[in-house]
């Protein structure tokens, strides 16, 4: 049941979407009526995805009746963000994919194109200039946000390697790396004589 | 001595002639037509809408099939089938309330869910349809209320399609003791009373209470599922066994 909630609120929220950009319905309307059923892998759950012209349903289902399937762990699923990876993933194993391609294709590119106005929408509960100023003041406070937060990295970075030497840089663990490959393979032609001296006997 | 006496059944926790049952249960939903999807919301604490969409998930519809909501009251399946069978398909809403058809066929028009849907009073005993005509047939929460049931269920099968499938969502038995015995203080001591304060009818509620007792168990229906000639039938249980999906097939 919990499953069910939260496929429910995925699926309320899709709808949102589709409320808030109108060209979203007009990318998706081609493959209108067309089910899409996604099959997670390592969740080991499937998903089904239809739309109907109106509303996105989607559904935690068992189902085998799909107009096209794909099949991933859900870390390839977010790499095909990047459609050029596809051909590659189905190659590779990592993915597979049975059915329309186009309606896989339709789906992942309605969403990618996917531009809501936000200062638009805003604008009809705060009226226009005060939605712009906020929408802006977001965006700086987003940019500030990435910005700090690379700069935390870095610091907390420098702390646990120079300063407190609870970590090691990379070149450090590279070559402790090097080291270890050059024992193995000295043990392992250490092995090698002992067994043919071994033998001589 | 009454050489034909006449035949009981049940209407609650009482014993009423069979003839009796199903005005019995007509004056119930009359009463609670317009408060029912209120009510719904309240008693379940929304959960109805999950078990709902559990149904549609585990429907198998899709564009173009023909779809008959049983006992469909205010159309919350209805408004899901009618978008996902489109144009080419067909949704018929049937219950054997006039008030609840006429309470969903006013919600579904406001939906804007016009075209595909159609309106049918009907008793799930004696379905005015021919042989083989749908492709999904759903009864969610109204199987209890029928009076011969296994009537119903083969006359569901009748007018299935081969490949065609019978989900019936309904009440059932709890599986855990502990769950079973705060479900019947909720259901008899908490239930009514809302249902007096909400709708002004205690005694509709009290009913219901009374009817999911009486009503068979998972294994029971599953049984009688199979007498009516469906295969492959299945169930499963929704939020500990208070509500359970049924699934069969006919081939």
């Amino acid at each position: 049941m919990l499953n069910n909630f939260i496929v429910a609120l995925v699926e309320r929220i899709l709808n949102t979407a589709l409320k808030l950009d109108p060209t979203l319905s007009d990318r998706l309307a081609p493959i209108a009526q067309q089910r899409l059923l996604i099959d997670i892998r390592d969740w080991q759950q499937q998903f089904l995805v239809v739309f109907t012209g109106q509303q996105l349903h989607l559904y935690n289902t068992t189902e085998q009746q799909f107009d096209c399937m794909i099949s991933a762990d859900i870390q390839t699923l977010m790499a095909l963000k990047n459609p050029a990876m596809l051909t590659q993933l189905i190659r590779q194993d990592k993915l597979d994919l049975q059915g329309d391609l186009h309606i896989a294709q339709g789906f992942s590119n309605a969403f990618a194109a996917l531009d809501i106005d936000w200062p638009e929408h805003l604008s009809t509960y705060l009226g226009d200039a005060p939605a712009q100023q906020l929408w802006q003041l977001l965006k700086q406070a987003k940019q500030q946000g990435k910005k700090t937060n690379k700069q935390l990295a870095t610091t907390l970075t420098t702390l646990c390697q120079d300063e407190l030497k609870v970590t090691i840089h990379p070149l450090e663990l590279e070559q402790f790396k090097q080291h270890t490959r050059q024992l193995k393979s000295h043990t392992a032609q250490l092995e090698l004589r002992i067994n043919q001296l071994l033998q001589a006997k | 001595m009454n050489e034909n006496p006449e035949k009981t059944t049940h209407f609650g926790y009482k014993t009423v002639a069979e003839t009796e049952k199903a005005s019995m249960v007509a004056d119930v939903f009359h009463s609670v037509a317009t408060k029912y999807d209120v009510m719904n919301d309240l008693m379940s604490f929304g959960i109805h809408r999950l078990w709902k969409r559990q149904t549609i998930a585990s429907s198998g519809v899709r564009k173009g099939h023909h779809v008959l909501d049983l006992a469909g009251g205010t159309g919350d399946l209805t408004a899901k089938f009618s978008q996902l069978v489109g144009d080419t398909g067909q949704v018929v809403l049937g219950d054997i309330n006039s008030s609840m058809l006429k309470v969903g066929r006013e919600k579904l028009h406001n939906l804007g869910l016009v075209g595909n849907i159609d309106y049918v009073q009907m008793n799930a005993e004696a379905l005015p349809f021919p042989d083989n005509s749908f492709d999904l047939i759903t009864i969610a929460f109204g199987l209890r209320n029928v009076t011969d049931q296994n009537k119903a269920l083969r006359s569901m099968y009748r007018i299935l399609k081969p490949g065609g499938r019978l989900l019936v969502l309904e009440f059932s038995k709890p599986e855990h003791e502990v769950l079973s015995k705060a479900y019947d203080f909720y259901s008899f001591n908490l239930l009514p009373k809302m249902g007096e304060l909400v709708a002004n009818d205690g005694e509709s509620y009290k009913y219901l209470a009374e009817s999911i007792r009486m009503h068979p168990d998972q294994e029971t229906l599953k049984a009688m599922m199979n007498d009516a000639g469906f295969e492959q039938t299945t169930y499963q249980n929704l939020t500990g066994g208070i509500v359970a999906l049924h699934r069969g097939f006919k081939y």
